[in-house]
């Protein structure tokens, strides 16, 4: 069977890129001049930034990993966390009401069995559940921004493995910092926003695209499963009954699900999506600024310790049990022609990596920017280190929970971290972890819609309505009309920024959302050219707020990967 | 890369030869290929592992007052059952016999979550439902389990993981909660009866500690704070998972099989005659982890209909497992009725209850049964009416097509010579008694 499924994959990957413009004809790139001669740290840049990270994790609300920030349990035996003095108590979490821990509005009883007050999730927990977080579905939960539908309607969905905890009204749980130990001493000493959204609801796939080109609309379906029509109206209406899109009167489609990308060797060979929008490679690309997305699993070629390779490459997690190191609809730059790498074809070197030029030739590197998160190590330890780079772990350390749990993903995380922090090119490095969905975990705050849509799939407040009818504005489309299926801010997700030149020990209440990460790039590195095309990296809000440049922190903070705690606080020799 | 995968062929060869060709060369019985094992870290027990620690001890938690979590996983006896019947009693006067064998407890932290076909942990937003992985498994072809075939079998688009004898639960956690309400067992009676005996409990003070005064308020959430902990104790607790068995010692170098035990271990590894290893893995993982003697997958083996049970008093009562009647699911897939997990055989040596049902008391009566079931079927079931051995009585005639013809040695036919002798039988219990934890290795 799985031979099966593998050669249809191969055949439509060749299928689609015999009708869809592969690598190497692909982007802004057509003049085939050497660009690989470009070095990064003379790049003229708006900020001392010159080097940018982003760590696109996945799925974890504010409230379920710093609801309680800065007070820990501290229960016996677990890594100790003890906030500093001077730590602000202004953040918008559990604390700033009394009422939210103890008569919390999720206790009504449209919850039924799941009624209940957030609760701490223990260290011995980071094993759980999935929750819900479909774009309907946490429209739902926010219930017009009452926050009080959590259990009833994002509640459990997978269950995880042996050691996993799931009770009714998990979702209700949250971490302290004596589990996600690391973030919380990140926050300690650099900077994080407590206003940090999902440009919209939904899923991983719409947060991605958002956070790599501002929107989820326009997209064609070069593959859709047998039987499902292909063109509208009928596309338009299956799309909205599996929760996957929304069709406008433009013509377009707006993505809202998950859906894997087109082409991609270990997309599911039934159904795949292509997006036509703008996005910020292909901005990097026009400008000739090095960059690269570096992803877990991706090297198909690569054999892990437990002999698996190709698409089915997986990892041992921590708390037991395997998960499959690439997830495809997780991918953002493979949705794209420009800047997609369908066939996982690997750089010709590692100096040619971030370059969409082969070193010293006019020849075009076949892996377009697109590489195995252990190119990232090689490369950027060898002296090439790009200005862009975006990094998705492999999925045992991608923050999910089911494939995921914060344990693992605090080792992904503080490893990268340690190593940029023993680079010479630290001092003008940022490092942002975000998230690309809250997975549904409780949150008690939501942003004022500003923009709307109301369409089936919408249920913020009422049947069809995301926003106020003939007040809420609905945000323009590739075509520069209005589009459904954008709605929001959505869910709030953490948001740190590490950095010499982060604010110490800062939360930043600014409202900022995916699409600032492309906002900030195009601000240092572009002249703050935009995207176009509706996308949201116009109209969100900035993380300069974050930073102060006029003053650098030397301080070098290297945490243990397992327990999140401080190993050393050295000034940086550089 | 190339030159990586020939060294991974390279190494598996190595194992085989492990397995087939370990003629004795200098020490007899000793492995020539040792292996390095990655063993489960132990550390101190967690706060909420001891807290389970005190609830799986609790007796208070069952309606007769006398029935903790390890009345029936015995810590002296591989966490399985202590008595000799086929079930355990339980109900409020301990006198209701279960409907199964009571499982070990042990080796389960690495069982992966039921699934059809191998889990895809990549992919927990599009999972397909468990109806779409059974249908494709209609039409995917079955790679026939051999000893030596095992990385291919694990792709089969068959049930595989999760816990209890039918997989109806996926964690430790879940799987705590039913015995305690099952009136067979420990008869907790409610939610909410368990909630307030936990609040009345000496170890009551400790949910405070863990999760703030409110949990006590909150009998849904008190319950499973408490079968977690429960799960975390089975997880932490080293006793669970020793892997102290002379096996994994042999496996490492550091032990001796003696002539018996050794013939014993290539019988089980030999497709061509137990192929017990088809099914119960004895390989290590390829990074390192010890082998758990189990493949996860479910068999419909066609055990014998055990008579002692007072549910086969009925004779429409039919246990089919997966489709029913306990797991209620997926019972319209019809295909998988009769089907059982295929459970570990580390401490199978100590147990005196064996398959779902518990008609067997000994190693030997299993092993005739697999023996002879196809040779000699008059040897395994009783004889009926028409004067014939009643085959697969336990399953209705209807899903007979379930049962496993496929794998070796269910391949043979009546008067065919049956694949193992009375001293090749022999061989093979030595060889499981190896697998016994609390093996003290000579230095």
């Amino acid at each position: 069977m799985k031979t099966i499924l593998l050669s249809t994959a191969t055949l439509l990957a060749v299928a689609v890129a015999a009708t869809s413009p592969g690598p190497v004809t692909a982007g802004q790139n057509n003049d085939k001049t050497d660009k690989s001669g470009v070095s990064v740290n003379d790049l003229p840049t708006r900020t001392p930034i010159k080097h940018l990270v982003v760590v696109f994790n996945e799925n974890r609300s504010f409230d379920h990993y710093f609801g309680t920030y800065p007070n820990a349990l501290n229960p016996e035996g677990e890594p100790v966390f003890e906030p500093a003095k001077n730590t602000p108590r202004d953040i918008n979490n559990l604390l700033s009401s009394p009422a939210l821990l103890t008569n919390n509005p999720n206790l009504n009883a449209a919850n039924g069995a799941g009624a209940t007050n957030p609760f701490r999730l223990d260290r011995t927990q980071a094993n759980t559940s999935d929750q819900n977080h479909g774009y309907t579905s946490e429209q739902k939960a926010y219930d017009g921004g009452n926050m009080d539908l959590f259990p009833s309607t994002v509640g459990k969905g997978t269950s995880g493995s042996a050691g996993a905890f799931g009770t009714t009204g998990q979702v209700m749980g949250y971490y302290d910092g004596n589990t996600v130990t690391a973030f919380w001493n990140y926050a300690q000493n650099y900077a994080m926003s407590d206003n940090a959204w999902g440009d919209q609801f939904g899923p991983s796939t719409p947060g991605a695209l958002n956070m790599f080109a501002g929107t989820t609309n326009g997209f064609t379906l070069p593959v859709v499963p047998p039987g499902k029509p292909t063109t509208e109206p009928g596309l338009g209406q299956a799309l909205l009954a599996a929760g996957a899109g929304v069709p406008n009167s433009d013509g377009s489609l707006t993505l809202t699900g998950d859906i894997d990308p087109a082409g991609d060797v270990c997309s599911s060979p039934a159904v795949q999506v292509q997006m036509t929008a703008r996005n910020i490679g292909d901005l990097l690309n026009g400008a000739n600024v090095p960059w690269g997305s570096f992803v877990g699993g991706f090297n198909l070629e690569t054999i892990n310790n437990n002999g698996t390779t190709g698409c089915k490459r997986s990892s041992a997690k921590q708390v037991g049990g395997n998960a499959t190191d690439y997830v495809p609809h997780h991918i953002w730059f493979q949705y794209y022609a420009s800047t997609s790498n369908p066939t996982h074809a690997r750089p010709t070197s590692t100096k040619a990596i971030g370059f969409t030029t082969v070193p010293g030739t006019r020849k075009i590197d076949p892996a377009n920017h697109a590489y195995d998160l252990n190119d990232f190590f090689t490369a950027v330890g060898s002296g090439n280190y790009p200005a862009v780079s975006f990094i998705k772990m492999a999925s045992f350390q991608d923050g999910h929970p089911g494939n995921s749990n914060p344990l693992d993903e605090q080792t992904g995380l503080v490893n990268l971290v340690n190593f940029l922090q023993e680079q010479s090119d630290w001092d003008s490095t940022a490092v942002i972890v975000a998230y690309d969905d809250s997975d549904g975990w409780y949150d008690h705050a939501s942003a004022a819609i500003t923009s709307g849509s109301f369409s089936p799939a919408d249920m913020l407040n009422g049947t069809g309505n995301c926003g106020i009818p003939g007040s809420t504005p609905m945000p323009k489309g590739l075509s520069g009309q209005p589009v459904a299926g954008r709605c929001g801010p959505g869910t709030r997700q953490p948001f740190v920024v590490i950095s010499p030149y982060a604010k110490k020990n800062y939360v930043s209440h600014v409202l900022i959302t995916q699409a600032s990460i492309p906002q900030f790039i195009e601000d240092n590195w572009l002249n703050s050219e935009r995207l176009g095309g509706g996308s949201f990296d116009a109209t969100t809000g900035s993380i300069m707020d974050m930073f102060n440049f006029n003053k650098k922190n030397s301080i070098k903070l290297i945490l243990d990967p397992t327990f999140g705690t401080v190993d050393t606080k050295d000034k940086s020799k550089n | 890369m190339f030159n990586r995968t020939i060294v991974w062929f390279l190494g598996a060869g190595l194992m085989a030869g492990a397995v087939f060709a370990a003629e004795p060369q200098d020490l007899p019985g000793t492995n020539p290929n040792p292996v390095h094992l990655i063993h489960p870290p132990v550390q101190p027990l967690s706060a909420m592992a001891r807290l389970g620690r005190d609830v799986f001890f609790d007796i208070s938690l069952s309606s007769s007052g006398k029935m903790a979590c390890a009345s029936c996983h015995s810590p002296d006896h591989a966490y399985g059952p202590p008595n000799d019947g086929p079930v355990m009693l339980g109900g409020p006067q301990l006198t209701l016999p279960g409907m199964r064998a009571v499982p070990s407890l042990t080796y389960l932290q690495r069982q992966p979550d039921f699934s059809i076909g191998p889990d895809d942990k990549s992919d927990d937003d599009n999972s397909p439902t468990l109806a779409q992985r059974a249908d494709a498994g209609q039409t995917a072809t079955r790679v026939q389990k051999t000893a030596t075939q095992s990385d291919q079998s694990a792709e089969n688009i068959v049930p595989q993981g999760g816990l209890f004898w039918d997989g109806r639960a996926d964690t430790l956690q879940i799987q705590a909660t039913g015995p305690l309400l099952d009136p067979r067992e420990m008869d907790g009676g409610s939610i909410e009866a368990i909630a307030e005996k936990l609040r009345q409990a000496p170890y009551a003070k400790k949910f405070a500690a863990l999760f703030g005064e409110g949990i006590l308020k909150n009998d849904n959430l008190l319950v499973a704070e408490a079968t977690f902990a429960v799960s975390r104790y089975q997880i932490e607790e080293p006793s669970f998972h020793p892997y102290t068995s002379k096996f994994d010692y042999w496996l490492e170098g550091k032990a001796r099989l003696s002539e018996s035990e050794m013939r014993g271990y290539r019988l089980f590894n030999d497709p061509r005659k137990a192929n017990c290893a088809g099914c119960h893995t004895s390989k290590p993982s390829r990074d390192g982890f010890p082998p758990l003697f189990t493949d996860t997958q479910y068999e419909a083996l066609g055990t014998p209909r055990n008579s002692e049970l007072a549910d086969t008093r009925d004779p429409n009562f039919f246990d089919l497992g997966v489709c029913g009647p306990v797991r209620k699911d997926i019972a319209e897939q019809t295909q998988f009725c009769g089907m059982f997990k295929t459970p570990t055989l580390r401490n199978t040596a100590v147990r005196r209850a064996f398959m779902h049902n518990g008609v067997y008391q000994t190693l030997q009566q299993v092993m005739d049964f697999y023996n002879f079931r196809d040779t000699n079927p008059e040897k395994v079931y009783p004889i009926g009416a028409d004067g014939k051995p009643q085959k697969y009585n336990d399953i209705p005639a209807q899903y007979h097509a379930n049962v496993d013809v496929i794998d070796p040695p269910f391949d043979r036919h009546p008067g065919e010579t049956p694949a193992m002798t009375e001293q090749d039988e022999a061989d093979i219990i030595a060889f499981l008694k190896t697998l016994t934890d609390g093996y003290k290795p000579e230095q």
